[in-house]
């Protein structure tokens, strides 16, 4: 008699875990997964606004002839393969300068650096905008300092264009980083570094030999997380440069969403490119995981 | 217990705020179909079953003669339906509006949204929208906007360029608004010290303008135009005043071969070379370059002088004029327009007559509306309205000249072009073209990339 009523606690417990995830599960299927499929059978149809026909993998076929999307793609490729190593650095060696022990005021350095996190994106795309305008705070300093004879106009030229998104991304990311490497310190046992000291290692040889191998797993996790977004870059493009001088800043969400609305809707083709920057996330997750884990 | 009771409460709280929610917006629906549908159908009725006397339908139908619009700027367009709204309750005392602020990128999702989704109903009777979504709107969406040629509006009596916009396939599907007339605005305390009047630049050339232009650089160190460099804006005024398309009737893209586009790109790279065209990088930089004295004038739509005014240091040092012409282009005026909007009426509208017959003695009726939104800056595209005197009045900011008559008169004489479906495309491909044309790049084979670029729009 004892042992069904065990069971049905024991179910009951299960049923009120499930009480409890349904609601959650049943929202995530509604407002993302029931979406997901349609955007996908949509990216198989093409047509102007409402009036949507079957198109097979036209769309599919279709953006690898398109030169604006190629330069996109371009563009999105430069900002991750320079901005992702340099940010991840970055943010690995201030991390591992705050998490010294003997630092001085290190709540406050550390709330400076992660401080940019906090802001909006737009709002700092567009200071960065005033700052590096002609006769904004960069050109100003450059002139009066006598570095250059006159205003340079960093947002009319393509690279110079880059580069100040490169800037931007850097400086309101790479406290964003840092906050994961310090956790992933915490975890580290001061008495390695203890022992390393002892035995004669230098602060480069126990940074590379130690806080590195360490915090793989860490780095591993920022550099997916930080692949991800620099792919769906669209707030710094829109505000910063607005894709311009001649596209060649433009990502390629910011294309997709000139594609949906302000140029003449094309819906199918703005989801197919959606997919492909799903799988463009996908296969270099896959990759870095299969780089960065090397237990087999 | 206490925190039982709490817990519960708040539980319910939300429970009833989200049903709330929910049945905010599924009941009002249905309420107002229901409301449209009972008064409609006791009207049909009476006239069925007294088919000599129409009163009573109509009293049945005066109930519920209020509209919905959608527009966006409180002190300019939402002013200007209050406006029309007591004008027209004169002799329609029934009549009422519901105007609600919505900004156009919120009007232009919710279209999209409606009209993908099949249901219209979620949107107003009256909506205004931008001259150069029009086309674009009206043929991706074609079940959204009412057709109002046979609506008993007359058409003729506004710009031609200006009602152009909203016709598609020799339909009128919109009441023009807002002017958006282009203006040349020159500091005049500037150009005195290149020992230049505002007459040096009215019914010019643009080689007239450029060599003007050097004198004043010299003179001053300050630019005549500042622009937003990747938009092309001046481009397509330039276009515009000589009746000049990036399309051609039929809708195929006109770049490779338009020789008044290539007039205009060499136009373009020698004011940029002679220093008379400064680029900036954003709207907030040009509008800036310009209150804060770092340029000597601009060309722009009309509305432009509203920004131009907020320089309250420069009062009397500006005056207006019309825009130089393009050289060697035999269509080529000294009148362009940029921007501007018009209202359009929905097919989701329970009672279209009404709202065309609201737009039609309103906005292109009646110069007591068009008076008193005047001092709003809202400048009539509708030629009767520029005989009022409200119009001749002087405007102390630009140097006592009677500013809004001018701008009436300049309106009339826009040249009408084809807009196209494919607009903002063409635009933006002519933009690139433009900046890697400034940069060095050959003009020929950045027009031959354009047009492939917006043939590749197209072609879907």
């Amino acid at each position: 008699m004892s042992k069904p009523k065990k069971m049905t606690l024991s179910r009951k417990h299960n049923l009120t875990g499930w009480a409890f995830l349904a609601p959650g599960a049943l929202l995530i299927l509604v407002m993302s997964f029931i979406p997901m499929i349609r955007a996908l059978l949509l990216s198989f149809q093409t047509g102007v606004g409402a009036n949507m026909k079957p198109c097979g993998i036209l769309n599919y076929t279709r953006m690898f002839q398109d030169k604006v999307f190629l330069q996109s793609v371009k563009n999105t490729f430069f900002y991750l393969i320079i901005q992702v190593p340099i940010m991840l650095i970055f943010a690995l060696i201030l991390a591992s300068i705050l998490n010294n022990k003997d630092l001085k005021f290190k709540g406050l350095f550390r709330t400076m650096i992660f401080l940019p996190c906090a802001t909006s994106l737009v709002a700092y795309a567009i200071i960065f905008r005033s700052l590096f305008a002609n006769n904004g705070l960069i050109n100003l300093l450059f002139v009066k300092l006598g570095i250059l004879d006159q205003p340079y106009a960093f947002l009319t030229n393509t690279f110079s264009a880059r580069i100040v998104i490169i800037i931007a991304l850097l400086w309101r990311w790479t406290g964003y980083n840092m906050v994961f490497y310090l956790s992933g310190l915490q975890n580290i046992e001061y008495s390695i570094y203890e022992a390393a000291k002892i035995d004669g290692a230098s602060a480069v040889q126990t940074f590379f030999r130690i806080t590195v191998p360490l915090l793989k797993p860490t780095i591993l996790l920022t550099a997916i997380m930080s692949t991800n977004g620099t792919l769906q870059l669209f707030d710094e493009s829109v505000n910063l440069t607005n894709g311009g001088p001649a596209n060649t800043s433009i990502t390629m969400s910011h294309y997709i969403y000139d594609m949906s609305f302000k140029y003449v809707p094309n819906f199918g083709y703005s989801a197919a490119m959606s997919f492909f920057i799903l799988i463009l996330v996908a296969i270099l997750a896959f990759l870095q995981m299969k780089v960065g884990d090397k237990r087999d | 217990m206490k925190r039982k009771i709490l817990a519960t409460l708040l539980a319910s709280a939300m429970i009833l705020s989200l049903a709330g929610c929910g049945g905010g917006s599924g009941t009002e629906a249905p309420a107002a179909d229901n409301g449209g549908a009972a008064t409609e159908a006791p009207a049909a009725d009476a006239g069925a079953a007294d088919a000599g006397t129409e009163a009573p339908a109509a009293d049945a139908a005066g109930g519920e003669e209020t509209l919905t619009v959608w527009c966006w700027d409180p002190a300019f367009n939402l002013n200007a339906m209050y406006e029309a709204e007591k004008v027209y309750q004169k002799d329609h005392p029934n009549f009422k509006l519901n105007v609600v602020e919505t900004p156009w990128d919120d009007i232009q999702t919710k279209i999209t949204t409606a009209a993908t989704s099949g249901d219209l109903s979620t949107l107003p009777d009256i909506f205004l929208m931008q001259d150069n979504a029009f086309q674009k709107n009206v043929i991706s969406f074609p079940d959204v906007c009412a057709d109002l040629t046979n609506s008993g509006i007359d058409f003729s009596q506004f710009a031609a360029g200006k009602t152009a916009y909203s016709v598609v396939d020799g339909k009128n599907y919109g009441v023009p608004f807002d002017n958006g007339a282009v203006v040349a605005c020159y500091r005049t305390d500037l150009l005195e010290q290149a020992g230049l009047t505002v007459d040096d630049f009215t019914d010019i050339t643009f080689d007239q303008y450029i060599e003007n232009g050097k004198k004043v650089l010299e003179a001053t160190g300050k630019p005549l135009i500042t622009m937003q460099a990747g938009e092309c804006d001046l481009i397509m005024m330039m276009m515009q005043s000589a009746g000049a398309s990036l399309f051609n009737e039929d809708g195929t893209a006109n770049i490779v071969n338009n020789d008044t586009l290539k007039v205009v790109m060499e136009t373009y790279k020698n004011l940029k070379d002679a220093g008379v065209l400064a680029e900036v990088n954003s709207w907030d930089e040009y509008v800036g370059s310009i209150v804060s004295g770092e340029v000597a004038g601009t060309i722009n739509g009309c509305w432009i002088m509203a920004s131009v005014q907020t320089a309250e240091d420069q009062a009397g040092n500006w005056a207006i004029t019309n825009m130089p012409s393009l050289v060697g282009v035999s269509s080529a005026t000294n009148y362009s327009n940029n921007g501007g909007s018009s209202w359009a009426v929905t097919t989701s509208c329970k009672n279209q007559a009404l709202a065309a017959d609201f737009l039609g003695s309103t906005f292109a009726g009646s110069t007591e509306l068009y008076d008193n939104i005047l001092p709003s800056g809202a400048l009539a595209t509708w030629a009767p309205a520029g005989d009022s005197d409200a119009y001749g009045a002087p405007s102390d900011f630009f140097g006592g000249d009677a500013v809004s008559a001018k701008i009436v008169d300049f309106s009339t004489k826009v040249p009408s072009n084809i807009t196209g479906v494919y607009y903002y495309e063409a635009r933006n491909a002519v933009a690139t073209a433009i900046t890697n044309y400034i940069n060095g790049s050959d003009l020929a084979t950045e027009l031959e990339t354009a047009e492939s670029t917006i043939n590749f729009n197209m072609g879907q």
